[in-house]
């Protein structure tokens, strides 16, 4: 997965984070503005730009809490697929 | 009801082998207006057929749950073999509560073997569908009951092993004097009654019209004779709007199911507009409406559970009212997804999502056992509940 990608798709929906700031890979995306409204969105968006697609209970909190987790979840996601 | 001996995973087990054959065969039921004799015949195999038979008789002992789920399954893949499980249900429930015990055991074992499907005989021509009156006289003769039968609407009644008919007590008795018979196919001649079955949905059900005569033992009389009224009010009539209710948001359901999966696919979502306020609007109304249905069956379930007094108003008004409002809106739900979808994938014969096919299907829901019929009941029930007493 190219994290450059990752990161500049994840960036579109973070209205909280300035675009000359670093997102750290444990940064709280819901403090960066991610509602759960917002996180459909971006779920959207990473499987356009990815083309991975996340199960239905990959839809929690725990998936979108940061950058990592979110990561994680794609990599799991991409390796069944 | 018998509490629960089946397990989620034993009915996900046993639909498993079912709902491919269902899946398979949906399509050519429908377009034929043929009965689905390979689904049926794949329930027969699945052992569920025997769903509500205790356990005691060889069957799985499952409760009422357990009813709506395999319901529910089964109409997300064919909404006629689903409503024909449905209503063998609704016959096991009134055999197992009220059968004779020599009936139920020599009946019983062989419905939960999957050897005997029992068809409904409740229509009759010049009374229409009203369930709790009987023209055809039982006639007695030594301790056999001969009975002839002629019936407009039959669901599987060409294809049944059993059925249970209903009939005016005796010759003498009156309209309302109606009694519930159970008859093996083997003790009757079926003879097809005069029309055809080319309906615009429910093609599967084959409900056309039959003509039984033959006699039974005394012992297959279900219930206190005269007395189907109790039969039906005690289990009858509430499994079988449960066991409805169940087909028809199961239905709904999948198609909402698959209507999510279409808009959000890669290739779904190119052609649906996911941030259209118009498209989350309609989404949400689908999944509400599903909700209020769902919500409603589980009080009704609820109701029948706690074995409370089943005449009581507001019990009443709710068991009505479950039938009423699930035919409305489910076919309002597959009316709204077809909106959403549009012509190709909504209008269409022979696509992957059957929507087309479910609005057919759910049209009858409101026809089958009339709802008007029942708001006109729940219309004077409204009138005795002055308090308006609601239970959540």
């Amino acid at each position: 997965m190219d994290d450059a990608v990752l990161e500049k798709v994840i960036r579109r929906h973070l209205k909280n984070l300035p675009e000359d700031q670093e997102l750290a890979p444990e940064a709280s995306l819901k403090e960066l503005g991610l509602d759960s409204m917002k996180a459909v969105e971006l779920l959207f968006d990473l499987e356009d730009e990815l083309g991975i697609a996340l199960p239905d209970n990959a839809m929690t909190r725990e998936t979108f809490a940061t950058p990592a987790s979110l990561k994680q979840v794609l990599l799991d996601a991409a390796a069944v697929s | 009801m018998t509490a629960t001996m089946t397990t989620a995973a034993d009915l996900s087990g046993r639909l498993d082998t079912v709902l491919p054959v269902l899946r398979e065969q949906a399509d050519a039921v429908d377009t034929a207006a043929a009965f689905p004799e390979r689904s049926v015949a794949a329930l027969r195999e699945s052992g569920l057929m025997g769903l509500l038979v205790p356990t005691g008789y060889g069957g799985l002992g499952g409760d009422l749950r357990a009813l709506v789920s395999v319901a529910g399954a089964l109409a997300g893949e064919c909404m006629s073999t689903a409503m024909i499980w449905a209503m063998h249900c609704q016959q096991v429930v009134a055999l197992v509560q009220h059968g004779s015990p020599q009936l139920r055991e020599r009946l019983l074992p062989r419905i939960a073997a999957g050897e005997v499907y029992v068809a409904s005989v409740t229509s009759e021509r010049g009374k229409g569908g009203h369930l709790f009156t009987a023209e055809a006289p039982l006639r007695r003769r030594g301790g056999r009951v001969l009975l002839e039968r002629d019936a407009p609407i039959v669901t599987g009644g060409h294809h049944a092993d059993g059925f249970l008919i209903t009939m005016r007590d005796s010759e003498s008795a009156g309209y309302n004097s109606v009694t519930l018979v159970y008859a093996d196919r083997a003790e009757l001649t079926v003879t097809p009654g005069d029309g055809s079955w080319n309906p615009m949905g429910m093609r599967g059900t084959h409900s056309g019209p039959v003509k039984l005569t033959g006699e039974v033992d005394e012992s297959s009389i279900v219930g206190e004779p005269g007395a189907f009224r109790t039969v039906a009010v005690s289990g009858f009539v509430p499994v079988g709007h449960v066991a409805w209710a169940g087909c028809w948001i199961g239905g709904a359901q999948a198609a909402l199911r698959s209507v999510l999966e279409l808009v959000r696919s890669p290739a779904g979502r190119k052609q649906f507009d996911l941030d259209s306020e118009l498209l989350r609007a309609r989404l949400a109304r689908a999944r509400l409406d599903l909700d209020t249905m769902a919500a409603l069956l589980a009080q009704v379930i609820r109701d029948i559970d706690q074995g409370g007094d089943p005449e009581d108003v507001p019990v009443q008004l709710r068991l009505n009212g479950l039938k009423v409002h699930t035919a409305e809106r489910s076919l309002a739900v597959i009316d709204l997804l077809i909106e959403i979808v549009g012509l190709r994938f909504g209008y269409m014969r022979g696509t992957a999502m059957p929507l087309e096919r479910l609005f057919r299907d759910l049209r009858s829901a409101s026809l089958n056992y009339a709802n008007d019929r029942l708001l006109q009941a729940n219309g004077t029930l409204a009138l005795l509940d002055r308090a308006v007493t609601l239970t959540y």
